[in-house]
């Protein structure tokens, strides 16, 4: 038999991820930043990196522009080389219906010409979506041990959190007898990760068997369970779907307290320091005389000269003097003037803020987003890509201002809890 | 034109007696230096910026570390069809199987690299400074005197200039450049302070012809050899006027100012604006995580890179990657190079320290006073220090000191090896 190492692995990259709003609007979720310098599918991508995996195949479907500048060669994850690469997998046209992919599973069917040309022992299918750290050669070794048709990646979550997830009961030995898929009232709390290991040869066979199967999670792995070995390998340690503008924002905040659990660079977690904007270019970071920096993330290229607390800079970051960061994600190149104070808020590439401007004011932390309560109503505020706030603006709490959104475009200098501000057409 | 005409080679490689303990693993052009970098990137950025994308370093001191450090070239862009940076050492053959004797002899030993790549001009540059210059303004001023030999030179006080290569320019072209009237290297009692950067751009054949005639000398210096020869011989040699920041660093004083003249309100050395760039593949620096900072973190006029953890005190200082600062401890005025951890209580004044310490609790290094004026105190790499251990300022401690050598304190201006 061959290496683990030689396994095949299906990257799914395609989700929309629309709960997090602006953030999604041009990229897909996969390629949205995290950590000052990283995008989420980095850890994906570094885990099979570290795992010692050398083939990819990368499903894309939903604004992959940015996804495939940031993947570039693979070289950024040792993917680049005479038998190893990165294949970006965009959708095509096929027969008939929707070209659009409709579930996990029917993305996979799909490209059963990539695996055609890629035959292996097995195939790992992992989200591109997840911020984790595992090693999934041992995971391999484990579904090989336990002559597995399919292992999925589990690990015990709040019951509270389990209708978020797929549900598997396993026995003694860790066999998945009975399977949940987002269950309303659980029997469990055994969570699935949405990491799979299928034998090369089941995965084939379950995918031409019922057309109908278009998800692994509600169709192929409640048939396997049924009639199939379908074990659960266990994971226990730092995993987060950060699909939510909570979960996302949260998940930032862990990097900086090292007793979280995440640690991105003790992970080996690597980035594409060559793709736009990155720190390919960037000097160090610099800290003016007067500034303030406690309990933050600070990337290369930023030059502080006001305060930033509990706070995550990307690269090329620029906060004024007197200005105040607070509490908040700032993506690369963003501007904050002086005297401007922003306070719990994610700011998306290059947004400037202007002088003497409170982005995040006030108490209203409970004013859920009026357009999209569901996505913002714990007090965050979004500023899309490119946004140019004026001086002296007063933006509330949960609000939403679009992207490029320009000086003269601001009608008012407030925007009050929960407003957003959208342009139309955009 | 395609196939591009200038080539470059860069004098990287020799054993300077400068920078004391700094330079005793590793040639001059290789220390690091801008909080992330080395200081041949300069130049290899210079040569990237002005679009000479085909170079040639030649290298003999513990080349190591420069190799790791140029990688495939792909850093500055120099990895293509016509692109590349080649790295020269020396080497046995049937008839030359010496050292480089000095600079000239270098080159001229590796002639046939440069004549393989026909060049119509020939950039000699030292890898040792520190300075922003775009050599195609150089070389179209080159080109528009017809010179056999460009040389840049910028005024210096009168007083210094005795450590450099020394010309009289007449005014041929006003600020842009004259003809090399008289050319003196390290002159004892300088007449002219117009002094040499060490960026030369040849006609190829007036160099092959200087450089062969030179192999009966004994002495094989450009600056000592070449030059004046082609001085007297009435050759077309030019100065070309260059007037932005050059740092030299000879002395570790000077390798420390050069460092203070990226902090302060408006910085000397300003590197993005400069358009500097390192191979971050080296010491892999791309894989660090942004610099973290904790709750009680202090800093202040300072460059950090990522991969650094600051939970004390920074002031006035550049900070390379993977260096960790503990609660508590200070440094300013200091340059401390990557992968050094200062624990608890750790006082730094002054001080350059090279990779791969550590640093035990309380220890104080330099003027207690935090005032800059003192001397500089250097570090050697690999060393752990003794907890409470006091090195007084000017102090040189040399790398790799094994636990037994260190006393409780080390006196100002004293040598520890």
């Amino acid at each position: 038999m061959s290496p683990a190492k030689d396994a095949l692995v299906l990257l799914l990259a395609g989700g929309v991820g629309s709960r997090l709003n602006i953030l999604v609007k041009r990229r897909a979720k996969p390629a949205v930043p995290f950590g000052g310098i990283y995008r989420i599918i980095d850890f994906s991508l570094s885990n099979v990196m570290n795992s010692g995996l050398a083939r990819v195949g990368v499903l894309t479907q939903y604004k992959p522009l940015s996804l495939m500048d940031h993947l570039g060669s693979g070289e950024a994850w040792d993917l680049a080389g005479r038998s190893r690469g990165v294949k970006i997998l965009p959708p095509r046209t096929g027969e008939s219906d929707s070209d659009w992919y409709h579930g996990t599973a029917d993305a996979v069917r799909r490209n059963i010409d990539y695996l055609y040309d890629n035959p292996a022992n097995e195939v790992v299918v992992l989200s591109g979506d997840h911020i984790y750290q595992m090693d999934f050669d041992a995971m391999i070794e484990y579904h090989r041990s336990k002559k597995a048709d399919i292992t999925v990646g589990m690990m015990v979550v709040d019951k509270s959190e389990i209708h978020q997830f797929g549900a598997g009961i396993i026995d003694n030995h860790n066999r998945i007898v009975d399977w949940e898929e987002k269950p309303k009232e659980p029997r469990t709390n055994l969570a699935s990760m949405g990491i799979y290991v299928f034998e090369y040869d089941y995965l084939l066979d379950a995918l031409r068997r019922d057309k109908n199967a278009v998800d692994f999670g509600m169709h192929i792995l409640p048939h396997g369970i049924a009639n199939d070995n379908v074990f659960a390998y266990p994971f226990y340690g730092y995993w987060r779907d950060v699909g939510t503008i909570q979960s996302y924002w949260q998940a930032n905040m862990d990097v900086i307290r090292p007793d979280s659990g995440i640690w991105p660079q003790k992970w080996e977690i690597h980035t594409n320091i060559e793709a736009e904007g990155m720190i390919a270019d960037r000097a160090p970071a610099f800290f003016r005389s007067g500034s303030t920096v406690r309990s933050s993330l600070v990337s290369a290229g930023s030059v502080i000269s006001g305060t930033v607390l509990n706070s995550v800079i990307a690269p090329g970051v620029v906060v004024e003097e007197g200005a105040v960061v607070k509490d908040s994600i700032l993506f690369t190149d963003c501007v904050v003037k002086k005297n401007a104070v922003v306070d719990l808020c994610i700011l998306d590439k290059r947004v400037t803020v202007g002088a003497g401007s409170v982005v995040g004011e006030g108490n209203g932390y409970n004013v859920a987003n009026i357009v999209e309560p569901s996505h913002l109503y714990s007090g965050i505020t979004l500023i899309g890509k490119g946004a140019r706030l004026p001086d002296n603006m007063t933006v509330g709490r949960n609000c939403v201002i679009d992207s490029r959104v320009y000086e003269s475009q601001f009608v008012s200098k407030t925007l009050g809890d929960g407003e957003s501000l959208l342009l139309e057409n955009s | 034109m395609l196939r591009p005409t200038t080539l470059a080679l860069i004098l990287a490689g020799g054993r300077v007696d400068e920078l004391n303990v700094l330079t005793y693993y590793r040639p001059k052009s290789a220390v690091p230096f801008g909080g992330f970098g080395r200081v041949i990137d300069f130049a290899l950025s210079n040569l990237m910026n002005s679009g000479i994308e085909q170079v040639g370093i030649l290298s003999q001191y513990r080349s190591y570390s420069l190799i790791n450090h140029i990688g495939t070239g792909a850093a500055w862009d120099m990895l293509g069809r016509y692109r590349h940076i080649s790295i020269l050492p020396p080497y046995l053959g049937s008839e030359k199987n010496d050292w480089y004797k000095g600079s000239a002899d270098a080159i001229f030993k590796n002639l046939d690299y440069v004549e393989y790549h026909r060049p119509e001009e020939i950039f000699i540059l030292s890898g040792d400074h520190i300075y922003r210059m775009d050599y195609q303004e150089m070389l179209d001023y080159h080109r528009h005197k017809d010179a056999d030999l460009t040389i840049a030179f910028l005024r210096v006080p009168r007083d210094k200039a005795h450590r450099f290569g020394v010309a009289a320019l007449n005014d041929e072209d006003g600020e842009r450049g004259g003809r090399v009237e008289q050319y003196w290297e390290k002159p004892e009692e300088p007449e002219s302070d117009w002094a040499s950067l060490t960026v030369l751009c040849f006609k190829p054949e007036v160099l092959y012809t200087a450089l062969r005639e030179n192999q009966s000398s004994s002495s094989f210096e450009f600056g000592a050899d070449i030059i004046p020869m082609l001085v007297r011989q009435n050759y077309r040699v030019y100065g070309y006027k260059f007037s932005g920041y050059w740092g030299y660093t000879k002395t570790v004083e000077e390798y420390w100012q050069s460092n203070m003249d990226l902090l302060g309100d408006a910085p000397k050395i300003n590197l993005e604006e400069w358009g500097f760039r390192t191979n971050l593949d080296h010491r892999r620096i791309r894989d660090f995580q942004p610099l973290m900072t904790g709750e009680a973190t202090s800093i202040s006029n300072s460059l950090v890179y990522n991969g650094c953890i600051i939970e004390g005190e920074v002031k006035n200082s550049i900070i390379f990657p993977g260096v960790h600062v503990k609660k508590g401890a200070t440094v300013e005025n200091s340059v401390i190079f990557f992968n050094n951890k200062i624990h608890e209580g750790c006082r730094f004044n002054k001080v350059v320290a090279d990779v791969n310490s550590s640093y035990g609790t309380n220890v104080v290094i330099g003027s207690e006073s935090g005032s800059a004026a003192g001397n500089v105190t250097v570090m050697g790499w690999n060393n752990h220090v003794p907890r409470q251990t006091r090195i007084e300022e000017g102090a040189t401690i040399y790398p790799n000191l094994t636990e037994s050598r260190w006393p409780s304190i080390v006196t100002g201006g004293e040598v520890l090896r």
